[in-house]
């Protein structure tokens, strides 16, 4: 007997309200169908009409939790075309938020995980200590989500003594805490047997699905713009490309928490080097007809903007591909031959806007077309349960 | 490999059927390729080069014609092979039997610059509502948007 199970439109899983079609085979799925552009928002016409400057602006509300992702890929281009170097200072600067930003999202993330694996505590543990790397945002930007921090040929706001000394403390108390949760992991044979062979995505059907961010480095692909593409100083910033090759949601976690630490020490290494100076140039209002292809690496994966100048004030075109969308044929593998209880597993470990609260699933019934709206605390429960049945996976490690 | 390495060997492989070559900053290389030698192209840079993944795939509105950019990642840097096709008989070869990945991208072109993807597994549109009226391409240059005029039920008081 095949069911079919439609999740979404209305499902903020996966950043977007996104619609995914699965059939399934008593508990197994068979086969998935994605849907996309329930919120498509036209964003790229709108920024043909919009100045250079307006542009920061919008690229910044792509997206909510890696909203500096966007404007940073869209600056650094812009500013390429434009023909000016922004201050070195500036440029720590921005990337100093940058990976701020990569340790609220990677703290998020593992926050979800934990809950969706049924680990509420870990949630709890986490998203308290997201909560100082959200502080030290706020200090520097004024502003715990879109930072608004960035502008041509530089960043809007500079940062003083005292707060440099904030941020090494706030680095310091958060490198003790992801210390714990190596410890956590290891200790917890329970979350590592719910995470160990769930999602499975080998390296071939990655490179097949260009996967990237930490669902490719999970599945042992050393990819990582801020290595293969260096922008600004991170040739001489001191850091490693993390990878697993256990190709599961193990594997995945895994990667986010040693991200963690490489973001740890760039911190130290631009607060340690920090350069004096000025922290913008003042940028033009227009841009010689040129193109230019701006590559960075975001919390979840690589994102690249094309952007093409004709002149004018206002930009030819602005294309935008977000690292989700690229994750999306990769998701489509890791759900087959899956089951329905590690559905919110699999969801967690691809994208971590997996936050809003409360989200329903349909069950539909294919003999008879009857259908059953199910909560999504439900689905999570049911899956706990079967879980709790399940004997655990003892012969599994954790890798670290 | 250093940029000019890396023009030189695709040279070497491709021969003529690479128009043009260029170089304009560090790290990337934008090639310029004949629609119909596309596929061969993007195979041997698989094979020879290991470009296995594409970023995404970018469409232009050149007013008589559109041009397609198809991003690859390299490491280190990109590679980016371009192509035009006349916009009275928009036809593009599909990528998914080399890089399966890329069908999402392709799916969007379709949508939003009219094009047509010979050979996609799953043409469905993929952005655009099922009650999109057809022929709408929002991308192209001279699509203007109307918001049709909002009516509220009852009417206002």
């Amino acid at each position: 007997m095949k069911f079919q199970i439609p999740i979404g439109p209305q499902h903020p899983a996966l950043k977007e309200p996104i619609s995914l079609r699965m059939t399934v085979e008593g508990e197994v799925i068979k086969g998935v169908d994605i849907r996309l552009g329930y919120n498509h928002r036209g964003m790229e016409k709108l920024a043909e009409e919009k100045s250079w400057i307006q542009n920061i602006y919008l690229t910044e509300r792509i997206c909510g939790i890696c909203s500096h992702s966007h404007s940073t890929c869209y600056v650094q281009g812009v500013e390429k075309l434009m023909e000016i170097e922004p201050p070195r200072r500036g440029l720590y600067l921005r990337y100093l938020v940058s990976e701020l930003e990569r340790i609220h999202s990677h703290l998020l993330w593992l926050g979800v995980a934990g809950h969706e694996a049924g680990f509420d505590s870990f949630f709890m543990y986490t998203w308290r200590d997201r909560e100082v790397v959200m502080d030290l945002l706020e200090m520097i930007s004024g502003n715990r989500v879109h930072y608004a921090i960035n502008t041509l040929g530089g960043v809007r706001r500079d940062i003083d003594e005292a707060q440099r000394q904030k941020i090494l403390d706030g680095v310091a108390v958060l490198r003790a805490r992801s210390e714990y949760y190596f410890k956590i992991g290891a200790n917890e044979p329970t979350f590592v047997g719910r995470l160990a062979g769930v999602g499975p995505l080998t390296k071939q059907e990655a490179i097949d699905n260009c996967a990237v961010g930490p669902v490719a480095r999970a599945s042992g692909i050393a990819r990582d713009v801020r290595k293969d593409d260096p922008h600004a100083f991170y040739d001489e910033a001191p850091f490693d490309v993390c990878t697993a090759d256990s190709c599961d949601v193990l594997g995945r976690t895994v990667v986010r928490i040693k991200e963690l630490f490489e973001c740890y020490r760039i911190i130290e290494f631009i607060l340690k080097n920090l350069p004096a100076g000025p922290v913008a140039v003042r940028a033009p209002r227009r841009a010689k007809p040129n193109e230019v292809v701006s590559r960075y690496e975001a919390p979840r994966g690589e994102n690249i903007h094309y952007i093409v100048s004709n002149g004018t004030e206002k930009p030819e075109r602005l294309k935008v591909r977000a690292p989700t969308l690229a994750n999306y044929p990769a998701t489509v593998v890791m759900l087959r031959q899956g089951f329905i209880a590690d559905i919110p597993l699999i969801f967690a470990a691809i994208d971590p806007c997996i936050c809003c609260a409360e989200r329903t699933v349909e069950l539909v019934n294919a003999r008879s077309g009857e259908e059953k709206t199910v909560r999504f605390s439900e689905l999570r429960r049911l899956a706990d349960e079967r879980f709790k049945r399940q004997t655990v996976k003892r012969n599994v490690e954790w890798p670290l | 490999m250093t940029d000019a390495e890396k023009i030189e060997k695709i040279k070497r492989l491709l021969g003529d059927k690479i128009l043009e070559a260029s170089n304009p900053a560090v790290r990337r290389v934008f090639l310029t390729v004949a629609v119909k030698d596309l596929v061969a192209v993007v195979e041997t840079l698989k094979k020879e080069l290991g470009l296995w993944f594409i970023c995404t795939v970018s469409g232009l509105d050149k007013g008589d014609a559109y041009e397609i950019i198809y991003h690859f990642g390299d490491t280190p840097g990109n590679v980016n092979v371009r192509t035009r096709i006349p916009k009275s008989d928009p036809h593009l070869p599909s990528l998914c039997a080399i890089i399966p990945g890329n069908i999402l991208y392709e799916r969007e072109l379709q949508d939003m610059f009219g094009i047509v993807v010979d050979g996609l597994p799953d043409p469905r549109p993929l952005l655009m509502p099922d009650d999109w009226p057809a022929g709408q391409y929002p991308l192209r240059k001279d699509w203007k948007f109307d918001r049709p005029q909002e009516i509220i039920p009852g009417g206002k008081s």
